[in-house]
């Protein structure tokens, strides 16, 4: 097989349409949307919820392309991605489910690529520091809020669902910043490539300061600092991501 | 009656089962994990990222059982070159339309084989001295009778008629090829397990509800003056009438990549494919079929003045119908 992939390998079925972010917060925003779904109504968390999906989908394959294309890393390392895609697995199932709950259908918005895209680097390292560190820390800001916002409209079958993905999200993190210090030992020029790549991941995903420091309410995507200290960001980190979302203003 | 003491298996034996073994899950685990993406179907998907986790834990189990048994931990040995080109051939198909190789290779060649080693390996692993391989060896039993009946329950869903003679061929080809090697640890292919009870299946790991939810919604949402308007379009798409067509395009819309894309094909089929919503504005892809190829066109749909139009667009996909065979 080959090793790794390029990016436009990875298939779908014929009913997903798929496009550029950039574009869909372009044409989103000449209606008079969001750029990215705000949670601030049924069709809105409809459509993050889907994002989710379509996420989840990407980092099940991601997971499952790092079991595939590095054969010589650490055993535990394989191990610890493994199981990974068996938890990503089973959160595209959550997510389908919840789609299904909430009246919505796979394909019913377009799939942007960005994710599957960081998954995709060509060192492990900045694999799980692109993917395990900016991706999951993004999820656990997503899913921290999804919960919130459930739990305000009394919808228990979202909260409880999405809580238990939150809780493998905060694994996958702390799976992340344990291989990105073994990977990495001895190596500081491979350390650096890996954080700066996480860097770049994690200025993407501010999506042009969407996602800030703030109320659950009032902000689109609120930065969950409890969450991201239990899954072992530093405190320095965390200010720097706060920092970096202030200057993140054009999408 | 033979001495509960008596073994057929050496320490050394063992050891050297152990590593054949994890040779060919350690594979697989790795194939699977690297098909996911590959793979277009959402039942198949899940159905490889559920045992992916599975795979690793029974190669890990192995790897541990090793310096139990005077060797090195965690390696994986194929038992022979002929058994590497058994496992080369089961990872082979990797394009999108050989889904159904993929899971046959897998699921109805290489589990089979290696639920039958195990059972064969367990039968005569001695009961007294030789408890955790045949306890491993009973896990392992479990994880692929499970995995067996889900990939069968997902290759009944995905193997239609039409690819019979194709995926028997490829099984045919797997088997000569696994029976050529002596099976995964080289010593001849052991026999086939009775047949027990059905397994109870997790609701967690159903294979059934992979299914389900791969299936596309009956209908599609959309208002009733959107549904005529992409009828008719997607008719005159299938006709390649492009009058019809620039008909339903809006002011500066090119109908060229229609006009390009649908010259010179026959088409004899159009079914609506995808149907998604990006604000009020909807996206639609076509799937347009003929004996000798299939287009696929993409339309972004915007509400107007004088009703929905064609805002964009682009032909997504030309391919000429050829059916996917693996290569031999």
């Amino acid at each position: 097989m080959e090793r790794p992939i390029a990016y436009d390998k990875l298939a779908r079925e014929d009913r997903w349409i798929r496009m550029r972010a950039r574009e869909v917060a372009e044409l989103k925003v000449a209606q008079g949307f969001p750029p990215f779904a705000d949670l601030s109504t049924p069709d809105s968390i409809r459509e993050r919820v889907h994002g989710i999906l379509v996420g989840e989908m990407q980092a099940m394959e991601g997971a499952g392309r790092t079991v595939c294309d590095f054969p010589d890393v650490p055993w535990e390392f394989t191990m610890d991605m493994a199981r990974q895609v068996w938890d990503e697995s089973r959160h595209v199932e959550i997510y389908l489910r919840l789609l299904e709950h909430l009246g919505g259908y796979p394909g019913e918005f377009p799939e942007t690529t960005i994710l599957w895209r960081c998954a995709c680097a060509e060192d492990a390292a900045a694999r799980v520091a692109g993917v395990n560190r900016g991706l999951e820390g993004l999820a656990c800001d997503v899913f921290n809020q999804l919960v919130h916002i459930a739990r305000k409209i009394g919808d228990p079958i979202l909260e409880r669902a999405v809580e238990f993905v939150l809780a493998d999200e905060i694994t996958h993190v702390r799976m992340g910043s344990k291989w990105l210090t073994k990977l990495t030992e001895g190596d500081p020029e491979r350390r650096r490539k890996a954080i700066e790549f996480q860097e770049t991941i994690d200025e993407r995903f501010n999506l042009g300061g969407v996602r800030r420091e703030g109320d659950h309410e009032a902000v689109s995507i609120s930065i969950a600092t409890d969450v991201r200290r239990m899954a072992g960001f530093t405190e320095e980190e965390i200010e720097r991501l706060v920092r970096t979302t202030q200057r993140s203003q054009v999408y | 009656m033979a001495h509960p003491l008596a073994g057929h298996f050496s320490v050394d034996h063992s050891a050297r089962l152990m590593r054949n073994y994890r040779y060919a899950v350690e594979r697989a685990m790795r194939a699977l994990g690297g098909w996911i993406a590959l793979t277009p179907e959402l039942s198949a998907k899940l159905l490889m990222g559920r045992h992916v986790w599975d795979l690793a834990q029974q190669a890990d189990a192995f790897g541990r059982r090793l310096p139990e048994l005077r060797a090195h931990t965690q390696v994986s040995e194929p038992a022979s070159e002929r058994v590497v080109a058994f496992m080369d051939a089961v990872e082979e198909p990797a394009a999108p339309g050989q889904t159904v190789e993929r899971l046959v290779g897998v699921y109805r060649v290489l589990k089979p084989h290696l639920l039958s080693s195990y059972h064969d390996h367990l039968v005569r692993a001695n009961p007294v001295y030789e408890p955790p391989t045949r306890r491993l060896l009973l896990r392992c039993i479990d994880d692929e009778r499970r995995h067996i009946a889900a990939g069968e329950t997902v290759l009944g869903h995905l193997c239609a008629p039409a690819l019979a003679e194709r995926v028997l061929a490829w099984q045919r080809r797997l088997e000569a090829l696994v029976e050529a090697a002596g099976g995964v640890t080289g010593e001849g292919l052991p026999p086939a397990p009775p047949d027990t009870a059905q397994t109870p299946i997790e609701t967690s790991d159903d294979a059934r509800e992979f299914v389900r939810l791969e299936r596309p919604v009956a209908s599609w949402p959309m208002p009733e003056d959107l549904r005529e308007a992409l009828d008719s379009f997607g008719e005159s798409l299938r006709a390649r009438n492009l009058a019809a067509v620039a008909h339903w395009l809006a002011a500066g819309v090119s109908p060229d990549p229609a006009r390009d894309a649908l010259t010179g094909a026959t088409l004899t089929s159009q079914r609506l494919v995808a149907f998604a919503r990006l604000g009020h504005q909807r996206l639609v892809k076509w799937r347009l079929e003929g004996p000798d190829a299939a287009v696929t066109v993409l339309a972004r749909w915007a509400p107007g003045p004088d009703g929905w139009r064609v805002a964009l667009l682009d032909v997504g996909r030309i391919e000429v119908l050829r059916p996917a065979l693996p290569r031999h």
